[in-house]
């Protein structure tokens, strides 16, 4: 057997990462980078507990906010009821509670959508998730209507001082949450069964061939993911302190659908990178402007297409060059494509924001950049905004040639290498 | 490693198909089979193409429904269980179309197969890596199927013969006492089947065998007895001298099966070396 040092690595990995989740929010002092830290560390959790059926059971679902919500839900009336003084659950505890109850909802509801594996569980999923959603409308008196059901976090007597009504309190402890519950979901692609939950998704015959019940591994597999989707309801609960039908809404189930696949369904740590970039577009870029929802939509359309691996295959595909040495040779290439990438987005931004200026009602149509004003209703801005798109786009197409051309020369010696 | 199998002192069959039926719609595939194959034997299913002989194995592995008849694995009634509860009841079965988990690594494949005879189940409290039993296992079966070297290779992006030997890695890793190899050497070419013989006598060493082979020189060196299906109908069965000598089998099958193999064998060995 090869011996390979891979345990100091991933030691390091792990201690870099609690690093990170430690010192963020010192490097980033500001209170909407807080709680968009806050927000990333929720929907990690929700993204790796996504990929727990998408990429390592090769399960689509297009209902995976059921479990989140719902886990959601219950934690909202616990918190509730420990306040009115009905019992006493520590608030830093309620992530399991909503853990426990995604658990509850994944035993009951997965029973049904494992049964198949493939387009029929896609379909189930949808299908539960209309009808939780329906559900969530009909029963006003659980749910809370449209509104939702608020409630207030700072409940109890505070322990050593800590109350989690500050919002660098709630971020620690989404924190915490968010690195044991990566670890523990780590840990599990190292079992039988997570080995045998990746065996079901490449073959599901053979899997039943060497003694295994596939609709079994799926089920069990499901009903964790959805406990670990609770943990982040209950987050997102403590959080925003209002939990309405949004929770378990289609739209959010296609988002963390988005953002694993962004971040790479393939690897276990793209979807942390998904998540990341997924709330950084729907937080930040959401304050900016109107069009965030279609630029998240262009950004998954150029992945799907072009790294269908997720951001996680592309940082990936560097490390045999980097340990090459060769990634220098890379710099330049890369350089190029990246302007002209970022020539053609400006040319786009700009068509696309005049789109969006011309079709509000009673908004000024007069836009500003860099100082120049301009009329979206004339002529020349879109001249001028679509030249640069094509010339982006132009420049683009040869940077990425030339890219391509270096890259596969690379290749070539890497393998002409290998004995 | 001799382990002898406990069932071997069993003087019942190790298999026994009782006048097996199987249609598909108003098609008759199996037409009444009954066979008896004892403990630690060898046994060859011949018969031209479309004699149904791997919708046999379907059904005495289970991925089909018999439409009647009884199947008995060492005494015990396994007609109508599904695949994975018959595999549990240690009878493995490989593919004649390769059937392997092509994303994992050879290493994952043979580790795959061997968890649940393992007794690791739906386990997510063992770590994989820290079960010495199944590592070791599986190191043996990658040695004996001469993968040793391919380790951590993605079973996709194995040569055609390698493929072949991890899916009879992957019959054999659990330690069932039954194996059903359905074509084990087609397309392959004569240095791999030869390898690939010794490869299966060396593996099914105290075990029941029972495979479907169209090359006779695979069956005749292997097999301790034969059954000839012909049309869904076992038209004989017998120890290989008898089968060769048998009248009613030369006419129905091994003239037609000679003129067929000379016409298809030079493609298939092309093939093996594409």
């Amino acid at each position: 057997m090869k011996y390979r040092p891979l345990n100091l690595g991933r030691w390091l990995i792990w201690g870099a990462t609690a690093l990170v989740f430690l010192v963020a929010p010192l490097a980033l002092r500001q209170a909407f980078a807080l709680t968009m830290m806050t927000q990333m560390g929720a929907f990690i959790i929700f993204a790796l507990s996504y990929n727990m059926l998408l990429g390592q059971g090769g399960m689509l679902s297009f209902g995976h906010a059921v479990y989140s919500g719902l886990g959601a839900y219950i934690t909202v009336h616990v918190l509730n009821l420990v306040s009115k003084g009905t019992f006493s659950v520590p608030v830093s505890l309620l992530p399991l509670v909503g853990g426990l109850a995604g658990l509850v909802f994944g035993v009951l509801f997965g029973y049904v959508t494992t049964k198949k594996a493939g387009t029929t569980f896609a379909l189930i999923s949808l299908g539960i998730g209309e009808m939780v959603y329906a559900c969530v409308l009909m029963f006003p008196d659980f749910f809370g209507g449209e509104a939702g059901v608020s409630t207030n976090r700072v409940v109890g007597e505070p322990f050593l001082g800590i109350t989690f009504g500050p919002a660098i309190q709630v971020y620690y402890l989404v924190a915490f949450w968010c690195f044991a519950s990566m670890a523990a979901m780590f840990a599990l692609t190292q079992t039988p069964l997570g080995r045998m939950a990746n065996a079901v998704r490449d073959n599901p015959e053979r899997a039943e061939f060497v003694g295994y019940n596939t609709q079994h591994v799926r089920f069990l597999q499901l009903t964790l993911s959805a406990f670990f989707a609770g943990v982040s309801g209950a987050l997102s609960c403590i959080n925003f302190e209002i939990v309405s039908a949004e929770n378990v809404s289609a739209i959010r189930s296609g988002g963390v659908l988005l953002a694993t696949f962004i971040g790479g369904v393939p690897f276990f740590f793209g979807p942390i990178i998904g998540a990341v970039v997924f709330i950084f577009f729907v937080v930040a870029l959401s304050g900016f402007t109107k069009a965030w929802l279609l630029y998240l939509g262009l950004f998954f359309v150029a992945m799907v297409l072009y790294a269908p691996g997720g951001i996680a295959s592309l940082i990936l595909l560097q490390l045999p060059v980097i340990r090459a040495r060769r990634f220098r040779e890379m710099l330049v290439p890369y350089a190029l494509a990246l302007a002209a990438g970022l020539v053609a987005l400006a040319g786009l931004i700009g068509m696309v924001e005049m789109v969006y200026r011309l079709s509000e009602q009673g908004a000024s149509t007069v836009l500003g950049v860099l100082g120049f004003a301009f009329d979206a209703r004339t002529a020349p801005p879109w001249i001028a905004f679509g030249l640069v798109l094509a010339a982006g786009l132009a420049s683009l197409r040869y940077a990425a040639r030339f890219a391509l051309a270096r890259w596969n020369a690379i290749q070539h010696d890497l393998l002409a290498r290998q004995p | 490693m001799s382990a002898t199998p406990s069932f071997a002192a069993n003087h019942g069959p190790a298999i026994e198909l009782r006048d097996v039926h199987k249609s598909f719609g108003t098609t008759k595939i199996i037409n009444g089979v009954s066979l008896a194959i004892p403990a630690g034997e060898r046994h060859a299913i011949i018969g031209p193409n479309g004699a149904g002989k791997s919708t046999l194995f379907n059904l005495v592995s289970g991925r089909y429904e018999v439409s009647s008849g009884r199947i008995l694995l060492n005494g015990e009634d396994i007609t109508g269980l599904k695949p994975y509860q018959i595999n549990r009841k240690r009878l493995s079965r490989s593919f004649q179309v390769t059937n392997i988990f092509h994303n994992l690594s050879v290493y994952e494949n043979i580790r795959c197969a061997e968890l649940w005879s393992a007794g690791y189940r739906y386990s997510f409290w063992h770590r994989v890596g820290a079960l010495k039993d199944v590592q070791q296992r599986a190191e043996e079966v990658m040695e004996r199927i001469g993968l040793a070297k391919r380790r951590d290779v993605p079973a996709g992006t194995l040569t055609y013969a390698e493929q072949r030997a991890l899916e009879i890695g992957i019959t054999i890793a659990g330690g069932s006492n039954v194996i059903l190899l359905d074509e084990p050497t087609s397309g392959m070419s004569r240095t791999e089947t030869a390898r690939a013989v010794e490869l299966i006598r060396q593996v099914t060493e105290g075990r029941t065998l029972i495979m479907v082979e169209h090359d006779m020189g695979v069956v005749f060196n292997l097999a301790d007895r034969i059954s000839v299906l012909v049309y869904g109908e076992v038209i004989a069965t017998g120890a290989p001298e008898e089968i060769r000598a048998n009248p009613a089998v030369q006419e129905a099958y091994l003239g037609a099966l000679h003129k067929e193999d000379d016409a298809g064998a030079q493609p298939a060995g092309d093939a093996a070396h594409a």
